[in-house]
C-alpha cells in the first residue's frame, strides 16, 4: 500500500499521526518544513528505510535539508521513489510498536510491545486476535515483562496507559474492518505522560 | 447434529467384525461385549453367521430393529457403501475408524464420505480415529485390547484428542492414575464432526466438568476462537498444542509478521479465551486433577503448612515465582495455632510444624487456615519420610478437601511409601504432586481462573 494511502488509512481511525507531507520537489520540502524536522523517502521497494539511509532526523534548517534531501535520495538508488516525507520531528517518549497481521486460522492478530531492542531481541511482545475490548486491550499492556517501565522507574516518565489501551483497540477495528491488509507495523508509536503519537507506518496488502 | 448417537446410543453395529483376533474389527466387538455395553450389538460381516456368539449379520439393513450407532473398519474404499447402508437404514451416528482417506491424499473419498453423511444425515466421527469412550454408557471403539491400554473409570473430565496416539497414551495413565473420565474422543480427519463441534457438546454436557483439548492444529479458527471463548464461561478448558515448532514459519516483512508466528498465534487465542494452557501431557494431569477436585479461589495469597523448613523454603520459592503471594496469617489462626502446637513451632506462613509432627498438627493448621480470612489456598507439604507421620495423616486431608472450602494441594516428595499414600490421597480427590514446585504452578492456573470467572 501507498505511504500516502496507509498514513489516511491510520487517520481514518482517528489513530493520531505525527504531521507531514510528502512533497516532490526540494522547493516544495521548503515550503511545509517546520523546523525541526525529519526527511523520509516515500517507496514501496525500500522496506527498512533508516537501515539504507533514506531517512534524516532532525534537519534543522534551510541548508540542512537541502543537503539532506538530495542524500537521501541518493541513497535510494534505483529504487522508484514516490516522494520524500517531510515530517514535524516527534518529541522523545517511549518508542513501542503496535502491528497487526491477518492469521490464515484466526484472521486479523494485533500485536504490541515496547520498541526497539525489547521486542527485537526479548521477544517481549503480546498478541491477541481481533477485535479486542478495553480489557483485552489492558492485559496486552500489563503481560508484557516491560510493563514496569509504564508505570515510571528510575527517572523514567509513565506513560498514558490509557492513551495505549486506546490506540490498540483504534488498530484493532482497523485491521478487523480492512481484509485487505496482510501485515501492518506502525513502528514507532512514541508514547507521552499524556498522549501518544504514531510516526511512522507501513501496510502490506 | 446429532451426538448423543456416538455418546449415548442404545444400540451399535460393528461394521467390520471380524472371527480373527488379530484384526481391529474382532478387538472392537470384544471391547464393546465385555466392557458391558449397556445396548444391542451387531456384528457386521458378509462372510460370517456369528462371532463371539453373537449373531453376525451380511449388512446393517437385515437388522430389524433401529440402530444408533454404526462403528466402521473396513478398507476406505468400502466405507461410502457402508454408510448408505447406514443411511437407508436410517443410523444416526458413525464412527469411522477406517485411514486411508484425506490423510494419505486420498480427498475425493473423503468427500464421498461427507456427502453421503450430509445426504442420510449421519453424524459421523473420523474416517481415522480411534473414536469414543464412555464409562456411563461404555461405548468403547477405542480398537486397542484393555491389557494394553487401561480405560479410565468414571468421572468429570472430557478428552478431545485430534491425535489418536496421545488420546492413547493419556487415557491409559489416566486409568493407571485413577483419573475419572467422562467422555474420551478422538476425531482423526474431521471430515464433518471438528474439535469446534467436539467442544460445544462437552460443554453442554452435564456430566463433564472440566473439558481436556489436545489439538495440533484446528480447521475452522474463527469459530474455534469464538466456541473457547464462550465455553470457559462455563467450564474450564485445559488444552494442549502440539506442534508448536513446525510450520507457519511465512515469509513475511514486517516486524509483526515475523513475531507473531503460528504458534504465538495460538497462544494468544488461549490466553485471549481464557483456556489453561498445558505445555505437556504432565502439565494435562497436573491441572486437571486441581480443577476437578477443587473449588475456585478468592485471591491469590497462599498458606504453606510442612513438617520439615526445607519444604517450606522450596515451596515459598515456588509461590513467589509463579507470581503468588504468601499469606499473612490472622490474629485468630496464629493464636489458635499457637495453642494447640509445642512452643517451639514458630507459627507463621510458611507453617513449619517441625520434623516430630504427627497427623495432629496438621489438623490444627490446616483447619486455622481454612477459617483464616487472609488465607485463599493452602499447600500442604507432607514428609512421609519422618518418623511421626504415617497413614492417620491421611483421613485428615482427606476430610478438609472435601469441606471445599478453599482449593487444598498436597506435595508429597518421596519414594515407594511417600508415593502409596499419595495414591491414597488422589483417589479420595485430593490433588497430590511430587513437588511443590508442580502444586504452585498448577494453583497459579487456578487463581487466574478464578479470578475471571468470578468476576
Amino acid at each position: 500500500m501507498k505511504y500516502a494511502d496507509a498514513i489516511s488509512l491510520i487517520k481514518k481511525y482517528d489513530i493520531s499521526f505525527v504531521e507531514g507531507s510528502i512533497v516532490r520537489s526540494v522547493d516544495d520540502a521548503l515550503k511545509v518544513a517546520k523546523y525541526p524536522v525529519v526527511l523520509k523517502v516515500v517507496s514501496d521497494e525500500i522496506i527498512h528505510k533508516s537501515d539504507q539511509g533514506c531517512v534524516k532526523l532532525n534537519v534543522k534548517d534551510e541548508d540542512s535539508l537541502r543537503k539532506a534531501y538530495s542524500e537521501i535520495l541518493s541513497n535510494a538508488g534505483k529504487a522508484r521513489v514516490d516522494g520524500v516525507l517531510v515530517q514535524s520531528m516527534a518529541k522523545p517518549g517511549s518508542e513501542l510498536i503496535v502491528g497487526g497481521r491477518r492469521d490464515e486460522q484466526f484472521g486479523p492478530v494485533i500485536l504490541f510491545g515496547l520498541g526497539g531492542i525489547f521486542v527485537e531481541v526479548f521477544k517481549d511482545f503480546s498478541l491477541r486476535v481481533c477485535p479486542i475490548d478495553r480489557e483485552d486491550a489492558m492485559e496486552m499492556i500489563t503481560e508484557l515483562k516491560a510493563y514496569p517501565l509504564f508505570k515510571g522507574v528510575r527517572g523514567r516518565k509513565p506513560v498514558d496507559i490509557e492513551a495505549i489501551a486506546d490506540v490498540l483497540q483504534k488498530v484493532s477495528k482497523l485491521l478487523y474492518e480492512n481484509e485487505q491488509i496482510n501485515e501492518m507495523d506502525i513502528n514507532p508509536v512514541i508514547a507521552y505522560e499524556k498522549g501518544y503519537c504514531a510516526v511512522d507506518v507501513r501496510v502490506l496488502p | 447434529m446429532n451426538l448423543d448417537a456416538l455418546f449415548n446410543p442404545n444400540s451399535v453395529a460393528i461394521i467390520g467384525a471380524s472371527r480373527d483376533p488379530e484384526k481391529i474389527g474382532h478387538v472392537l466387538l470384544k471391547n464393546f461385549i465385555e466392557g458391558g455395553f449397556r445396548g444391542q450389538i451387531y456384528p457386521i460381516n458378509p462372510k460370517c453367521t456369528e462371532i463371539l456368539d453373537l449373531k453376525c449379520y451380511a449388512s446393517v439393513k437385515n437388522i430389524k430393529d433401529d440402530v444408533d450407532l454404526a462403528v466402521i473398519s473396513i478398507p476406505a474404499k468400502l466405507v461410502p457403501e457402508a454408510l448408505k447402508e447406514c443411511g437407508e437404514k436410517g443410523v444416526k451416528g458413525a464412527i469411522v475408524i477406517s485411514g486411508g482417506f484425506s490423510e494419505v491424499g486420498n480427498v475425493e473419498l473423503e468427500n464421498q464420505l461427507k456427502e453421503i453423511c450430509l445426504k442420510y444425515n449421519i453424524t459421523c466421527l473420523g474416517p481415522n480415529c480411534m473414536g469414543v469412550i464412555n464409562p456411563l454408557t461404555r461405548v468403547d471403539s477405542v480398537f486397542i485390547p484393555t491389557y494394553k491400554m487401561g480405560r479410565p473409570k468414571l468421572g468429570a473430565v472430557s478428552f478431545i484428542s485430534q491425535s489418536g496416539a496421545i488420546g492413547g497414551a493419556v487415557l491409559d495413565l489416566m486409568a493407571r492414575q485413577g483419573f475419572g473420565m467422562s467422555k474420551f474422543v478422538s476425531y482423526g480427519n474431521a471430515a464433518l464432526l471438528d474439535e469446534t463441534d467436539l467442544l460445544r457438546y462437552m460443554a453442554d454436557d452435564g456430566r463433564t466438568k472440566i473439558i481436556v483439548l489436545y489439538i495440533e492444529g484446528v480447521k475452522r479458527g474463527r469459530e474455534f476462537f469464538e466456541a473457547l471463548k464462550e465455553v470457559t464461561r462455563r467450564k474450564p478448558v485445559v488444552v494442549l498444542k502440539g506442534g508448536k515448532t513446525s510450520g507457519g514459519a511465512a515469509a513475511t516483512k514486517s516486524h509483526t509478521g515475523t513475531l507473531a508466528g503460528n504458534a504465538a498465534v495460538y497462544q494468544a487465542v488461549f490466553k485471549q479465551c481464557k483456556a489453561v494452557e498445558a505445555m505437556n501431557i504432565d502439565e494435562i494431569f497436573s491441572f486437571s486433577k486441581l480443577f476437578e477436585s477443587q473449588p475456585f479461589c478468592s485471591g491469590d495469597r497462599v498458606g504453606i503448612i510442612t513438617n520439615g523448613g526445607g519444604l517450606a523454603v522450596v515451596a515459598t520459592d515456588s509461590v513467589e515465582e509463579n507470581g503468588l503471594k504468601l499469606a499473612e496469617l490472622s490474629d485468630g489462626s496464629r493464636k489458635c495455632i499457637s495453642e494447640k502446637v509445642p512452643p517451639y513451632v514458630n507459627v507463621k506462613n510458611p507453617l513449619d510444624l517441625s520434623g516430630d509432627a504427627g497427623a495432629d498438627r496438621f489438623e490444627v493448621a490446616v483447619h486455622a487456615m481454612l477459617d483464616d480470612p487472609n488465607v485463599d489456598a493452602i499447600l500442604v507439604g507432607v514428609l512421609f519420610q519422618t518418623e511421626s507421620i504415617d497413614s492417620r495423616v491421611l483421613s485428615i486431608l482427606v476430610e478438609a478437601s472435601n469441606l471445599k472450602k478453599k482449593p487444598i494441594l498436597v506435595a508429597c516428595p518421596g519414594g515407594e511409601y511417600a508415593e502409596v499414600h499419595s495414591r491414597i490421597l488422589e483417589n479420595c480427590g485430593v490433588p497430590t504432586y511430587t513437588s511443590s514446585t508442580y502444586a504452585i504452578k498448577s494453583l497459579r492456573k487456578l487463581v487466574d481462573y478464578s479470578k475471571f470467572i468470578n468476576k
